[in-house]
């Protein structure tokens, strides 16, 4: 699962390569060769499983300086069909 | 020696392709670049097909793009053209194409037997259900949804008022944002907002009340916040019963009581007057005021003169104010000077906590009073806005009007010359349109679950794309009255068409399976009055069908029978639909459905019915070249022009030259709002001694709504496995419950167990609990209350008294 998204990041940061080296110890995420020269940061997930897609965004979401995140691309097709998790609400034949 | 790098498979680089066009997709929408995204552009080494579509999930409305191949949808990326999100999409838009997928699809038509469904033809299930009309059509109701799109509620809509003369269809929206509307109306004279989405680009002042957009409208939050990352000074004071993730971002959270913002906004406008900082001119010129009519409780009330008006808000002191909402003095004191303050532009929003309110059309109304009590109205970043849950709430709901009362376009049943309107443009006999309301919502399930000999008048239900038997108030009295067991319900009959298993499919008797999203053509209106369209991309799984498709085909079936209602004025049948030849298509028979657009024929019949009250729509052509268009849409020297501020000079094409703002639907037929005084009232039901909590209900970001589509998400139920209770740390210390503890909570109307969660994501104050409504496994809707507003029917489902017991390990 490939994803893309975008983390604003706050205003009053005081250093911007320790937000930069925090984000790049995450696994599986890969930064821009471009400076952040605004506010906002691209970052790429190249996610082994789904559930680290989620995960590594919440952990990106709870590094201070980071005031929100957005995604931006979703790429899906490796991904295996997803599973029922409401097994009450089947219909009894199923 | 060096050697040549090994060729790398095609595999690989495709990868490699799909994280650049990743990465590029990223870095254009944060450095704000506009170069064409490989991916993004069509380009054809990618192998993907992109086409444009409006997200799924909720309100807001995003744009994505949707990445086909080989007939599935691959890929989504938030579409950089589209000005509701800009490229940008929630954690959502992860899984909104994963969400065609999952593999418990309803693919076959079932049919109940017994304990047991039989899997049946589309043909059986067709006849069943026109037998079950034709036997009975004045027990019949069709129950949907602001998921429904415009073209499907308005198929639904025409089906039963303009072919059966039966008024009860009712949407769920009537749930989650009936008192909007009556707010609107009360005030305005029209429903819907009169600003939009650019309001929160321009506001200084954003007043959450008790509205949770971090986590409930995202992408709207995040345009907020990337303001303030920019450096700009945006204040942001958010009024709820407890903190969420929209507090954290706050600089101002104001913790009111339930109901509490009954006596906040009367606060407001009290110190407004009396501090001499209320706008004098912009009352004078454009506001009357009223007051509720006692002996005769309607939307329109009495009119009373500004001097009663001052003096009815006479006691609500800010401390006064205080002892009522818990909020203290000071704070009310803020929020007034912030009104008071007319270079300030303030942009209220709200949603749930202002709706599911059993006085939930007075506080639309009084927060819409405030704003133009202060003037702080008709100016971009000046407005009071309510936001929507659903992709279509608006558009399919509100302007198509599929609910029990309505008539598309803002009209009413109850209006003579309104049935007459609708009867010409849907070209049916006059007198066909009933011209009595049929039941709202709760009616409606309250007389499905009341045995035929006691008074249940409705014998059939017909639910599409929605789920009742989670999300009704009080599902033991609404839904479920009797367990599993149909004792005395024997001859009611619920069909039910979805995507999925549901909490509502349990009970059904047939099941019908229906496509989703881009597995068909559609459209749809967002919170903004923004109409958005798409075309159909992939081939549902199985024997699903659209929505739309299954109501001409049970209309078509009843017109074969012979009933009169099937057909129009001419002896055609009521759906008839001509290619450009003059020759019928026959779209009742699925082999032909897509044989011509049907949407575009539905749209184009539809949007006649949108002059009449202003809400103009464009051709059907239009909103295929667009990311949307908000109306009221006029062509002007050739081109089509939405509308971003309505009543404004300037922006509005409806307000006269030199008028400044007009509100040309005043219910005073004088081009003047309505400022409304309501008392402070208690909420229907309050703690006591036997139920000493005040429980909420609500949302989580995981999941939308019911989770019968994100619950099927691997990573989102993952993330948010199952409901829990939120409870204060003290009241988990008095009752001797740690984290992950199971209690029982008991409303008078039902229980659950449940595990507690102590210092959660949110966190209520001392005697509340919150518990979410996504998890069919912790029906939280067993013990909420069906107490309605009065004017709206909308229940309140942030307010039932409970208790709560440990249960031991
Ligand atoms: S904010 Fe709503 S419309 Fe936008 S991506 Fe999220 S769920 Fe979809």
């Amino acid at each position: 699962m490939i994803a893309s998204l975008v983390a604003t990041l706050d205003k009053d940061i005081a250093d911007l390569s320790e937000i930069v080296s925090r984000i790049s110890c995450i696994p599986g995420v890969e930064l821009s060769d471009a400076k952040a020269v605004t506010h906002r940061f691209p970052v790429m997930i190249d996610s082994p499983d789904p559930d680290s897609l989620e995960e590594i965004t919440r952990r990106l979401q709870q590094i201070p300086g980071v005031a929100f995140v957005d995604v931006v691309f979703v790429h899906f097709e490796d991904e295996s069909d997803s599973v029922p998790v409401t097994p009450s609400g089947k219909p009894t034949c199923l | 020696m060096s050697r040549d790098p090994e060729p790398r498979s095609d595999a690989l680089q495709r990868r490699d392709f799909i994280k650049a066009s990743a990465m590029a997709a990223a870095a254009a929408i944060a450095g704000g670049t506009s170069f064409a995204l490989p991916i993004l552009a069509d380009e054809p080494a990618s192998g993907v097909d992109w086409q444009k579509a409006p997200c799924r999930f909720c309100g807001t409305g995003c744009h994505v793009q949707v990445g086909v191949q080989e007939g599935k949808v691959v890929a989504i990326a938030g579409d950089r053209n589209a000005e509701v999100n800009k490229g940008l999409l929630c954690v959502k838009g992860y899984h909104v194409g994963a969400a065609l997928y999952g593999k418990d699809r309803l693919t076959k038509p079932l049919l109940r037997e017994g304990d047991n469904y039989r899997e049946i033809s589309w043909e059986e299930a067709i006849r069943t259900i026109a037998d079950r009309i034709q036997a009975e059509p004045n027990r019949f109701a069709f129950y949907g949804s602001g998921q429904w799109t415009i073209p499907e509620g308005y198929a639904a809509q025409k089906f039963m008022k303009g072919g059966l003369s039966n008024n009860h269809i009712d949407p769920n929206a009537r749930l989650c944002m009936a008192s909007a509307v009556t707010g609107f109306l009360a005030t305005y004279g029209v429903d819907e907002p009169a600003g939009c989405y650019d309001d929160l680009d321009a506001c200084d002042v954003l007043i959450m009340w008790g509205n949770n957009p971090a986590e409930m409208h995202p992408v709207l939050f995040s345009r907020v916040i990337d303001r303030r990352s920019r450096g700009e000074k945006v204040t942001l004071i958010d009024i709820g019963t407890r903190r969420t993730r929209t507090t954290e971002a706050c600089q101002h959270y104001l913790e009111m009581k339930g109901h509490g913002d009954l006596a906040i906004a009367n606060g407001i406008a009290h110190l407004l007057i009396k501090n001499g900082t209320y706008s004098q001119k912009f009352v004078d010129s454009f506001c009357s005021f009223k007051a509720p009519d006692d002996a005769n409780p309607n939307l329109h009330g009495k009119t009373i003169s500004f001097d009663e008006y001052k003096s009815l808000l006479e006691p609500y002191t800010p401390e006064h104010v205080e002892s009522l909402s818990g909020v203290p003095a000071e704070q009310i004191r803020m929020l007034a000077d912030l009104f008071g303050n007319p270079k300030l532009k303030i942009t209220s929003l709200w949603c749930m906590g202002m709706n599911q309110h059993t006085r939930g059309t007075a506080i639309n109304t009084m927060v819409h009073g405030i704003h133009l009590l202060s003037g702080h109205f008709g100016t971009p970043g000046n407005a009071p806005t309510s936001l929507t849950g659903q992709p279509s709430a608006c558009g399919t709901v509100r302007e198509v009007g599929t609910l029990s009362h309505a008539l598309p376009g803002g009209m009413v049943v109850a209006d003579a010359e309104h049935r007459k309107m609708a009867e010409d443009i849907w070209r049916v006999p006059p007198g066909r349109i009933n011209g009595t309301a049929g039941h709202h919502t709760v009616k409606m399930w309250e007389s499905f679950c009341t045995p035929t000999s006691q008074g249940g008048d409705i014998g059939t239900i017909w639910v599409q794309v929605t789920n009742p038997g989670q999300t009704l108030p009080n599902l033991n009295k609404l839904f479920n009255p009797k367990g599993d067991n149909k004792a005395g319900l024997e001859d009611k009959f619920l069909i039910v068409s979805d995507v999925y298993p549901t909490a509502t499919t349990r009970l059904a008797d047939l099941i019908l399976p229906s496509a989703m999203w881009v597995e068909k053509n559609g459209m749809v209106g967002n919170s903004e009055r923004r109409t958005q369209q798409w075309f159909k991309m992939v081939d549902p799984p199985g024997e699903a069908r659209d929505d739309c498709w299954q109501t001409i085909a049970v209309a078509y079936e009843l017109h074969k029978r012979g009933i009169e209602g099937m057909k129009d004025r001419d002896g055609q049948f009521l759906f008839e639909v001509r290619n450009a030849d003059g020759a019928a298509v026959p779209i009742w028979d699925w082999e032909h459905y897509y044989d011509t657009n049907v949407d575009e024929h539905l749209f184009e019949e539809y949007r006649k019915f949108s002059r009449f009250k202003h809400k103009d729509l464009a051709p059907y052509g239009e909103y295929v070249k667009a990311r949307g268009l908000r109306w009221p849409v006029v062509e002007t020297n050739g081109q089509w022009r939405e509308t971003h501020f309505r009543f404004a000079e300037g922006f509005d094409p409806y307000v006269a030259a030199g008028k400044e703002i007009q509100f040309y639907h005043s219910s005073t037929h004088d081009d003047r709002a309505q400022i409304w005084f309501h008392p402070w009232i208690a909420p229907a039901e309050v703690p006591d001694q036997d139920y000493p909590f005040m429980l909420c209900t609500g949302r989580v970001l995981e999941h939308w709504h019911s989770g019968s589509m994100t619950r099927r998400i691997p990573e989102l139920s993952r993330a948010m496995p199952g409901a829990y209770a939120e409870l204060h740390p003290e009241d988990a210390a008095t009752h001797g419950l740690r984290n992950g503890d199971r209690v029982k909570m008991e409303s008078r109307r039902g229980s659950l167990v449940i595990p507690v969660w102590i210092d959660g994501r949110g966190k209520p104050p001392r005697g509340t609990v919150f518990v979410p409504f996504f998890d069919e496994t912790l029906l939280i809707n067993d013990l909420t209350l069906d107490a309605v507003d009065p004017f709206s029917k909308q229940p309140d489902y942030k307010k039932a008294a409970v208790r709560i017991s440990k249960v031991p390990s």
